[in-house]
This record gives C-alpha cells, structure tokens and sequence, in this order.
C-alpha cells in the first residue's frame, strides 16, 4: 500500500483542489482529510456519512475538590495555566496541556484531569471511494492525535478492502497535525505558490519532511502570477531533491467550479484542469507501480 | 481614542488605559490574513504588530521591519542518569504525552513528543533526572515604518511546541495602544491561543463554499469566547454569494470586500500591501478601525 501526503506550509495554495481531483482520478484508494479544524475534502466529494465516533482527546485539569489556596500548583505548572485568586485557583483551559503536574502536586487532591469528547470523526463512502475525516471541536486541542487516529482507520479501512493506495489531505503550517499527517507515509507533495510567503513557508516544511526521508514532490500552483519566484521555487527543488512534477496556472475557473460543487478536471477549456491531470499521471507512476 | 493620539503624533506606548487588540483570523488559509493586518497596520502607522502564526509567519515580507532581537524559546527536556541505576518506571507511568518509555529495565526518550512539563523530574527518583534547555524556536523583535513595533514567532521546523512560542509572544503584548494579530489559519488551539486576548477580531475568508465552510467553524470558536467580530471578505467576485447572504441573515457586519484582481495577487507575490497596490486602500483601513472602535466603544 502506498501513501501520499500532500502539504503546503502556507494556506490557501490549493493542497484540497488538487487532492480532490486526485482522487476522482485514482483508482483502488481511500481518502483521508488530515485538515481535522478546518476540514474541506467532503465538500466536493459529498460522501454519505456511514460511521461516526466520538473523538476523545487528552485531558485538561480541573478543579474538582476543596483547593486550599496553597499555590503549589502555580508554582509547578511550566504553561501558566494556573492563576490563584486570594481563596481560589483558577485553571485556564487554553494554556493547560493535561501534563497532570498539578494533580500530582496538590497536597489535598482537588485537582483531577479529566477528559471529554474533542471531536467526531467519520468513516463516509463517497462515489469515488471511502473518505475518512473528523470535525474537531471549534477550538479544541489535540488535532495530532485525531489525525493519527483518522490515519489509522484510513489504513485498516484499505487493508481490509485490499486497497491500494491512501491518499492525505494535510493541514497548513508545520506543527503537530502537520507532522501527524507525514509520519509513515512513502510520497510527500508540496503544494506551493509563487510569492514570499508561498517560498518561506515551502522551505520550512520541506525541513518537516526531510525528518522523515519521504521521496517528494512540488506543484508550482498560480505560477504565472510571478515567473521569477517559480523559478527560484525551481531551482531549490533541483538542489534540494525534490521531484518538480509540475506547475499550474492562475485561473478563475477553479474557484467558479468550486462554487458549483464541480472537479476542475471536468472544465472544459481549464489550463488548470489540464495541468492537474497531467500532474496526477506523474504521480500515478509511483503509486501504482507496475 | 488611539486615532486622537495618531492625530497629535503623541508617544501612544505612554497612553495608558487604552488599549485596543484586533486580531485578524481565518478558518481557511490563504485568504488574506496577512494582506489585512498588514494593510491595518500600515493604516494606523502607530501600533504593534504581532505574527502569531509561529508556523508560517510572513508578515515581515510586507512591512520589512528591521529586527533588533532575536530570542531563543526554549523548553526543558529530561534526560536520564542511567548509570545511578535507578528505577524509572515511574517517569514513563506518569507522562502523558508518551515521551518516556521504559522497555527492558531502559528508559527510552521520545523528545518530540515532550511538552517539557517538568513531571519526570518531579516523580523519578531522586538524583536520576535532570533537565537540559532545548530550542523549539525563536521570537523577534523589531520596527518597521512608520511607527510599527513589529514581533514575530518562528517555530522551529520538526518541533510541535507551536503554543510555546506563541507563549512567549504573549510576554511581549503591549499594555495600551492599537495592537494588531496576524493568527495562524484554522480553528485549533494555535488560533484560540492567538486570539484570547482580542477585544475584536476580523475573520478573512473568500467567496467559496470552502471559505464559507471555515467562516463558520471560527465563528462558533469567536462567539464560544465571546469575543466580538466582523468578516472581510476577499477575492470578492469568485465563486458565490453565500458568504455575504450568510452574513446578512445572521446580522454579521462585513467590514470590507476586497475585490479579485490578479494585480494584487502579484503585489501580493513580491510582498507589497494593498496600500502599495493602491493608495486608496489606506483610507478603507483607516475607517475599518474607527469602526471597529466605535463597536466596542472605545
């Protein structure tokens, strides 16, 4: 089984259009959307929704018990979560990451780390093949481990139905569901644009993947809007390793298809369309082999 | 208030009592974030600017700040004094990220799952565990033209402390004036972290069934933590009306539309502002933030 991830470090550079229409395009797969707080992959795919489970993060603290005011745990919590009042502590939910230090250290036991249901996330059969997404709680922490959870049942979900390839949406950005997304899988894609923030952004995650020795890929997206950042994009590839499978121009059409719930491949007369496909035929050559 | 003091060109870091955070978010990425907070700032001339999107900062592409300070974030790792011949178990019992593993009487330590808690040093044996500084990133510090404090995180690639750095940011906030947040995309801790302390935020999104889809996951996040809003919406003229028919019929304020204009995207590409685009943009920024002002009655 072969497993594609496709990233960007920047937002909005088009890793869900492409991934989408891959996955029109693919055969024997199953989809994954790793963008768990601000998920779009169903969207288009519009997947009718066959199991759905409730997604139990880590815990926070919680004070639960009569606090004595004696600032222990102030004192040993390194995320500033704790604040004490002259009779109470107050914990903030936001700053405590459940290390469980300040349980472990209250002398009269009136703190406990409790757990709760962070998310969904949802097995769907769409008609191009099974979709495994999540919603997580608007503001909700732990979107690592609800990816690799998603991950998971993606790759029992193939191995059961002898599928033969995964292919992963992934979040913007660098951090944990990022780093979730990537770990284990053989193809990396890089979906990137031709501006400051688009090069920035590509380089910082390119040193994401480089942890993980996974063979990559790079799509210039909108690369016509500026010729000389694509070719700066080009030539870091080249140094770098990186397979440039292909670049994609600027067109308004991707957006009005979108809007129409309709796969830019199917555009008619689309130079993006085009290019997508001829992408995905690069990209086929490593996922299915022979 | 603040515009009063930017009238008279006084100090506004010595104005206290006013204080006004606005940050600039967005479910969906790529919509625009940075073009707004960057394009307000330039606006306000005077304020603090704050890119808290550790993983992916590009504020300074448009305001070029000279950086003066550069500061290294660090957390505290554990390591294990393995020749005392201590008994770990404990360590690897109490952790609850999974960092610290004891397989055949040796511990293992997993260092990018640790959150450097402290909770090993606290429960293992006495003598056995010590603890080092590691970097996970950095924050900088500078000014950019005219009068912008500028500050930005940068989370080290390969390491998930993303809220660590956007702590140490938090140390930095300025007690009174216009401070602006660039947030990080989504609708995760990252951005609850970013936005918490806001008295507004601005959401950017676009006119797709994508942008609209993640305008709402913010929303239920904004009104959770009942900070006050308003939506820019941009690329105005792509895809459909729904963002802006949501909006009216839930009496949501947009404060702005951006129309789609390739121009801009390749200002946007060699990292100038809508301002640079076009000077006119200045005074929509301007009346944006009285706007804004007046809402929450400042």
């Amino acid at each position: 089984m072969k497993q594609l991830t496709i990233i960007s470090g920047k937002g909005g550079t088009g890793k869900t259009t492409v991934a989408s229409n891959f996955i029109k395009l693919a055969r024997d797969h199953v989809a994954v959307d790793c963008d768990v707080d601000a998920a779009n992959l169903h969207i288009l795919l519009n997947p009718d929704i066959k199991e759905k489970e409730e997604f139990i993060g880590g815990p926070v603290a919680k004070v639960t018990g009569e606090c004595i005011n004696c600032g222990k745990c102030e004192e040993a919590c390194r995320f500033d979560a704790i604040s004490n009042s002259e009779t109470d502590i107050e914990i903030d939910s936001v700053r405590c990451e459940g290390c469980g230090v300040c349980e472990y250290v209250c002398p009269v036991n009136a703190i406990e780390l409790k757990s709760g249901r962070q998310g969904d996330y949802y097995i769907s059969e769409s008609k191009f093949c099974t979709l495994v997404h999540a919603r997580l709680n608007p503001g909700a922490e732990n979107s690592g481990l609800l990816v690799a959870k998603i991950r998971n049942i993606a790759e029992d979900t193939a191995d059961k139905n002898s599928k033969r390839v995964i292919i992963i949406d992934g979040a913007p950005g660098i951090g944990c569901p990022v780093i979730a997304s990537l770990n284990g899988v053989d193809y990396a894609m890089i979906v990137t644009e031709p501006t400051l923030s688009g090069i920035s952004d590509f380089i910082k995650v390119f040193e994401v993947i480089k942890f993980f020795n996974i063979k990559t890929f790079a799509c210039v997206n909108k690369y016509d809007i500026n010729l000389t950042n694509t070719e700066k994009i080009y030539n870091f590839c080249l140094k770098n390793d990186i397979e440039l499978i292909g670049k994609i121009h600027y067109d308004d059409k991707v957006p009005m298809c979108l809007s129409n719930k309709e796969f830019i491949i199917d555009e008619p007369g689309s130079e993006a369309g085009k290019e997508i496909k001829k992408i995905w035929e690069k990209v086929k050559e490593y996922l299915y082999p022979n | 208030m603040y515009n009063l003091i930017l009238e008279q060109g006084l100090e506004w870091e010595e104005e206290a009592g006013c204080k006004l955070i606005i940050s600039v978010a967005s479910g969906k990425g790529g919509t625009g974030k940075t073009t707004v907070a960057t394009s307000l700032a330039l606006s306000a001339g005077y304020c603090q600017l704050m890119d808290y999107d550790v993983e992916a900062p590009n504020a300074s592409f448009f305001l070029n700040p000279d950086i003066k300070h550069v500061k290294k974030v660090t957390i505290k790792h554990p390591y294990f004094l393995k020749e005392t011949g201590a008994d770990l178990s404990k360590c690897a019992e109490f952790c609850h990220y999974n960092a610290v593993a004891v397989v055949k009487s040796e511990v293992v330590f997993f260092p990018e799952l640790c959150h450097g808690c402290g909770g090993c040093l606290l429960v293992g044996p006495e003598g056995a565990v010590r603890e080092r500084d590691v970097i996970v990133g950095e924050v900088e510090k500078g000014s950019a033209d005219p009068g912008i404090n500028f500050f930005k995180g940068n989370l080290k690639p390969g390491s998930m402390r993303t809220v660590s750095i956007q702590s140490e940011l938090d140390k930095s906030l300025e007690k009174s004036g216009l401070v602006i947040i660039d947030c990080p995309p989504g609708n995760a801790c990252s951005m609850v972290f970013a936005v918490k302390d806001s008295d507004y935020s601005i959401l950017v999104t676009e006119p797709t069934p994508y942008g609209l889809n993640d305008l709402l996951i913010s929303i239920e996040v904004l009104k959770n933590m009942n900070i006050p809003y308003g939506v820019i919406i941009n690329r105005d003229g792509i895809g459909n009306d729904e963002v802006e028919n949501y909006c009216k019929r839930n009496n949501i304020k947009i404060l702005l539309k951006i129309p789609n204009d390739i121009e801009i995207a390749k200002f946007y590409s060699r990292g100038q502002t809508l301002i640079e685009y076009d000077k006119s943009w200045k005074s929509k920024f301007e009346s944006i933030l009285k706007e804004i002002e007046k809402e929450i009655g400042r």
